[in-house]
């Protein structure tokens, strides 16, 4: 016999399902650390292209003159320049990312906790059904 | 204002009712019109000019999801770039590239806001973003509308200056190198521009979530004089030459916009707040409840009686004809679920026998099928009548 409750609760739990709840699952299917280690990682990857691509501008910018003085200059000191904003940008972008990706995570918890408390809902339902 | 409330119902269910075509739609047409914008405001490279192209382009994006709309935007734009000068392709790409990689990543969400920035700067409305954006969007959407703020002057800058970066002379590579960055990186119009959106869309953000009446509307009214403030004082600062009649005129008209959305997203009744508080064993709850302002659509029902019939089946009439007393458009698909049911229209028409559960079942069948409420009533006198 349909029950009204029972539909209601399934509609919503369909919705979030497709909607929210899709990317909220996968989130949760991962370890806290596993998901933000992940997400960091790429970050480092991102932001290590990134920073090729802008240094690569930078160069390009005023090639001659770097071309100019690239036998006058301390190579061991730019070098060491670079890395350091090399350090600093993926550095800074990982702790963005680390604190991003640990509030979607605790979100998408929170949220998932309150779809499997539905879900236990609708089971009950189904066993209160059952036995009536 | 009852009118108001009664069209914004009307639109939520027509809305409810076809959006599985209406999206699609707006998706197209907002691909199109941002397409045609490129076309309009590059357009070096005739091969793609036709707007046959751009008609399958848009009509491809209508499809995908959204973040395919911006990738044929930026291949257009590359393509364009390229016809003009490799040079500009280059820093073009490499921009296009950044966001993805620093930030697109975080907000795949308002990917729309960078497609529809440029689109609202050609409309000369480009204050609506981040006012739109800080009422319905989060804190990172200021990224997005930065992003898509960018790219408006950076083909602007492209586009005005055309003439230089088609030069054919291959010792000026570098040179035109330099001036694309230079123009992109040393605009300070734009500058100005992304701060002044990025703090205004934080500002409306901040304010329409403080508890206070009419939050939004404040919200709307201050992001929009912030927003006027920073440009303004951008102009006496560093000399932009920005439209200052301009600035205000759009700036009127996107604050109406703003509360056009506002009534459509909010639309609560204020003067109707009720205060309460309670305690359980954890926590005291002070809760301040807003009613929503919601009026009922007038519903029309199409009703169709036949009044011989209907008198026949009064009377008891039991033959093996089917006979439908009173026919409405709603009746159609409960006839299929009751024949499916094998129990009831057959009952009707041949008199068989059947227990009230599975009247009961039929009945709960019938309000399970979509249809106008006038019409189930109706339908249900009937199965009682059986």
């Amino acid at each position: 016999m349909l029950n009204e409750d029972r539909i209601i609760l399934m509609t919503k739990l369909a919705s979030y399902e497709n909607g929210e709840g899709r990317k909220n699952v996968a989130i949760g299917n991962y370890f806290r650390s596993d998901y933000i280690g992940i997400q960091t990682a790429k970050s480092v990857l991102s932001a290590t292209v990134a920073f090729a691509v802008v240094f690569g501008m930078y160069v390009l910018y005023d090639l001659e003159n770097f071309m100019l003085n690239i036998y006058k200059m301390d190579l061991f000191v730019f070098a060491k320049n670079v890395l350091t904003w090399y350090g600093v940008v993926v550095i800074g972008y990982a702790l963005l990312t680390f604190f991003i990706c640990t509030y979607r995570y605790n979100k998408a918890r929170k949220s998932l906790k309150n779809y499997y408390a539905n879900l236990k809902k609708l089971a009950s339902l189904y066993e209160k059904n059952k036995y009536s | 204002m009852s009118s108001l409330l009664e069209i914004k119902e009307v639109v939520k269910r027509i809305y409810s009712k076809y959006d599985t075509y209406i999206v699609p739609v707006f998706k197209f047409l907002i691909a199109f019109i941002a397409f045609m914008c490129i076309k309009n405001q590059l357009g070096f490279m005739p091969r793609i000019n036709n707007v046959a192209i751009l008609l399958i382009a848009a009509l491809v994006c209508s499809f995908l999801p959204v973040g395919f709309m911006i990738f044929f935007a930026a291949v257009f734009i590359l393509l364009h770039c390229y016809a003009l000068a490799l040079e500009a392709a280059v820093v073009v790409f490499c921009l296009f590239l950044l966001m993805f990689l620093l930030f697109f990543r975080f907000t795949p969400k308002d990917a729309l806001c960078v497609i529809l920035t440029p689109i609202c700067f050609g409309l000369r409305i480009p204050y609506v973003m981040p006012l739109a954006m800080g009422l319905i969007g989060t804190p990172a959407s200021a990224i997005s509308v930065g992003c898509g703020t960018i790219v408006y002057y950076m083909l602007h800058f492209i586009s005005q200056n055309s003439t230089a970066l088609g030069a054919t002379d291959a010792g000026e590579a570098m040179a035109r190198l330099r001036m694309v960055i230079d123009g992109i990186l040393g605009n300070k119009e734009m500058l100005i521009t992304v701060v002044a959106f990025v703090f205004t869309l934080e500002l409306v953000y901040i304010i329409k979530r403080l508890s206070v009446d009419h939050s939004w509307t404040i919200a709307s009214i201050a992001g929009t004089i912030a927003d006027v403030m920073i440009l303004l004082l951008g102009d006496l600062m560093y000399d932009t030459n920005v439209s200052v009649i301009g600035i205000l005129f759009g700036s009127i008209v996107s604050l109406g916009i703003a509360l056009i959305i506002q009534f459509f997203v909010l639309g609560v009744d204020y003067s109707r707040t009720e205060k309460v508080q309670f305690e359980d064993d954890e926590y005291y709850y002070y809760v301040k409840a807003v009613p929503k302002m919601t009026v009922a659509a007038p519903e029309k029902t199409v009703k169709k009686i036949n009044s011989q019939m209907g008198r026949a089946a009064h009377t008891g009439h039991t033959s093996n004809v089917a006979t439908q007393p009173v026919r409405t458009r709603s009746e159609y698909p409960q006839q299929r679920r009751a024949s499916a049911g094998g129990m009831v229209r057959q009952g009707a028409a041949g008199n068989t026998a059947h227990s009230p559960e599975h009247r009961n079942v039929s009945r709960q069948a019938a309000s399970m099928t979509i249809g106008t409420q006038h019409g189930q009533q109706e339908n249900d006198d009937d199965f009682e009548e059986i």
